[in-house]
């Protein structure tokens, strides 16, 4: 993190910003316990923890709308230039990709819900690897944006790919089996949409990432093969 | 001939087209004096042709001061002196055999506070023409009509061209003064926060007049706007202490400018 800023001199500009970034962490902080939320609704077979996965959604929505109202009034009043221009913008994309994986965690927690009503499935357990993959990149992703922290975004993207590939390897796995097994199609297809879930909130954590990166450093890596050149 | 530049490390997001010299006029070492009082320290600078270049920085900065030296408005004070080198299209401006009066022809100025001669609106425009002898009404009604077109003020005086200058609102006479910069066919127009005094529509009309008029004129403007700086202008220096900190693309300064110092001033955190 490159050396802290001196306060601004208009203090109303300060109070925005400050609690804008605080909006953005208190989003992230839900959405990272709705994450851990829906793994224990569908590895522990809870429907507490599902039920709170849904029900928390509506604050993660009504923060998102916060945000990008917080943004657009700072910079209708304050016309903010450089590095609070760039943390106003990547505060707002932040809160669009947190709200999305927040969707996606109720999509596991709904799936999770459905599961719980069928036969248990050894096949369950199958996910965890993909539960604490998703889970260590969205937790990191949110690391990065709120210490500035550029070495450890530029390290997302590569574990993307491992999510993706996972999750491809965990449908194949399921769908190999589905012959054998006609009794567990629908719990093997609910499981399948679960791991699509989680590579979709990994691709959120990309995106925050990425507009970390941006933020910090204006470099804008965004459908680009790797993180060279940063 | 167009060319594309990068504005950012790895996109390409706009065109600048670059249309003459990129040291049109060029500072060397500068370093200028009121008395013993220094005021400019070391400026290396080089301003391209037909583009608009901002001096932004806090009061006492030293941004007027060396715009002043431009057309070395500043020898009518007493005891100021320099050393260094400012030169326009590659000859120096201090030259023995160059002609103040003449030079001060070629590059043009506006003030904050704008100063129409107590005289009608044609006569502000034809007054440098007349003091350098012309007589010919067409050659002046031309030089007219032409300068208060480029001034964008001429559909609403065209009627009114010998009545006097101070009936205009405030906007209008700074046009005026625009007008009466451009009717002598400068190369350079130095414009000292022109916008300061003026309401906002006055404001974005004459920011709409400067984005028009660097098309023809290479154009410097001392502003305290930031925002007007990032509206009107291609290229940015800030000063600070007498010195130039940072001197980039606009889009550079005002989004991730390389100088701390920038960063901090740009963004309201001293000044």
């Amino acid at each position: 993190m490159s050396e802290e800023a001196a306060r601004h001199i208009l203090s109303s500009f300060e109070a925005a910003l400050d609690n804008l970034r605080k909006d953005v962490l208190m989003m992230s902080s839900l959405v990272s316990r709705s994450i851990e939320n829906s793994r224990k609704g569908l590895l522990d077979r809870d429907e507490d923890f599902c039920n709170t996965v849904i029900a928390d959604d509506e604050e993660i929505d009504l923060l998102e709308i916060q945000v990008d109202n917080q943004g657009i009034e700072i910079m209708l009043r304050f016309h903010p230039f450089a590095s609070d221009l760039r943390n106003v913008i990547g505060a707002m994309k932040t809160s669009v990709n947190l709200e999305r994986a927040a969707d996606q965690a109720v999509g596991i927690a709904r799936r999770a819900r459905k599961l719980i009503t069928l036969q248990a499935l050894p096949e369950t357990a199958h996910t965890e690897p993909l539960l604490r993959h998703t889970s260590s990149m969205f937790n990191d992703a949110v690391k990065a944006y709120a210490d500035g922290d550029i070495e450890l975004a530029k390290t997302i993207k590569s574990r993307d790919k491992e999510l993706d590939q996972l999750n491809r390897e965990f449908a194949e796995s399921l769908t190999e089996k589905m012959p054998q097994n006609p009794d567990s199609i629908r719990g093997f297809l609910e499981l399948i949409f679960i791991a699509r879930c989680l590579e979709r909130i990994g691709d959120q954590a990309k995106n925050i990432a990425e507009d970390t990166i941006f933020a910090v450093s204006l470099k804008d890596i965004r459908h680009t093969a790797g993180n060279s050149n940063i | 001939m167009p060319t594309l530049v990068e504005n950012t490390g790895q996109s390409k997001v706009s065109a600048i087209h670059e249309l003459g010299r990129a040291d049109f006029i060029s500072v060397r070492d500068f370093n200028f004096f009121y008395g013993k009082k220094q005021s400019l320290f070391d400026i290396n600078m080089d301003i391209p042709e037909k583009q608009v270049t901002a001096f932004i920085g806090p009061s006492g900065c030293g941004k007027s001061t060396l715009l002043r030296n431009f057309n070395r408005m500043n020898e009518l004070i007493e005891g100021v002196h320099h050393s260094g080198e400012i030169q326009l299209v590659g000859k120096s401006i201090f030259d023995r055999n160059v002609e103040v009066i003449a030079l001060r022809r070629t590059i043009g100025m506006v003030f904050q506070k704008s100063n129409p001669f107590p005289k009608s609106i044609y006569e502000n425009v034809v007054y440098a023409l007349r003091i350098s002898g012309q007589t010919k009404k067409s050659l002046l009604d031309d030089c007219v009509e032409r300068s208060l077109r480029g001034a964008a003020l001429w559909d609403e005086v065209k009627d009114r061209l010998h009545e006097s200058a101070l009936g205009l609102s405030g906007g209008q006479m700074q046009r005026l003064c625009i007008a009466r910069a451009i009717a002598n066919r400068p190369k350079v127009l130095l414009m000292d926060e022109p916008c300061s005094a003026l309401d906002p529509i006055a404001t974005v009309k004459v920011e709409e007049l400067i984005r028009e008029l660097k098309q023809e004129f290479t154009i410097i403007i001392v502003t305290h706007n930031m925002q007007q700086a990032t509206r009107c202008s291609d290229r940015t220096a800030f000063f600070y202490l007498g010195k130039l900190v940072e001197y980039d693309n606009t889009h550079k300064i005002f989004s991730n400018p390389s100088e701390k110092k920038t960063e901090d001033y740009i963004t309201g955190r001293f000044g």
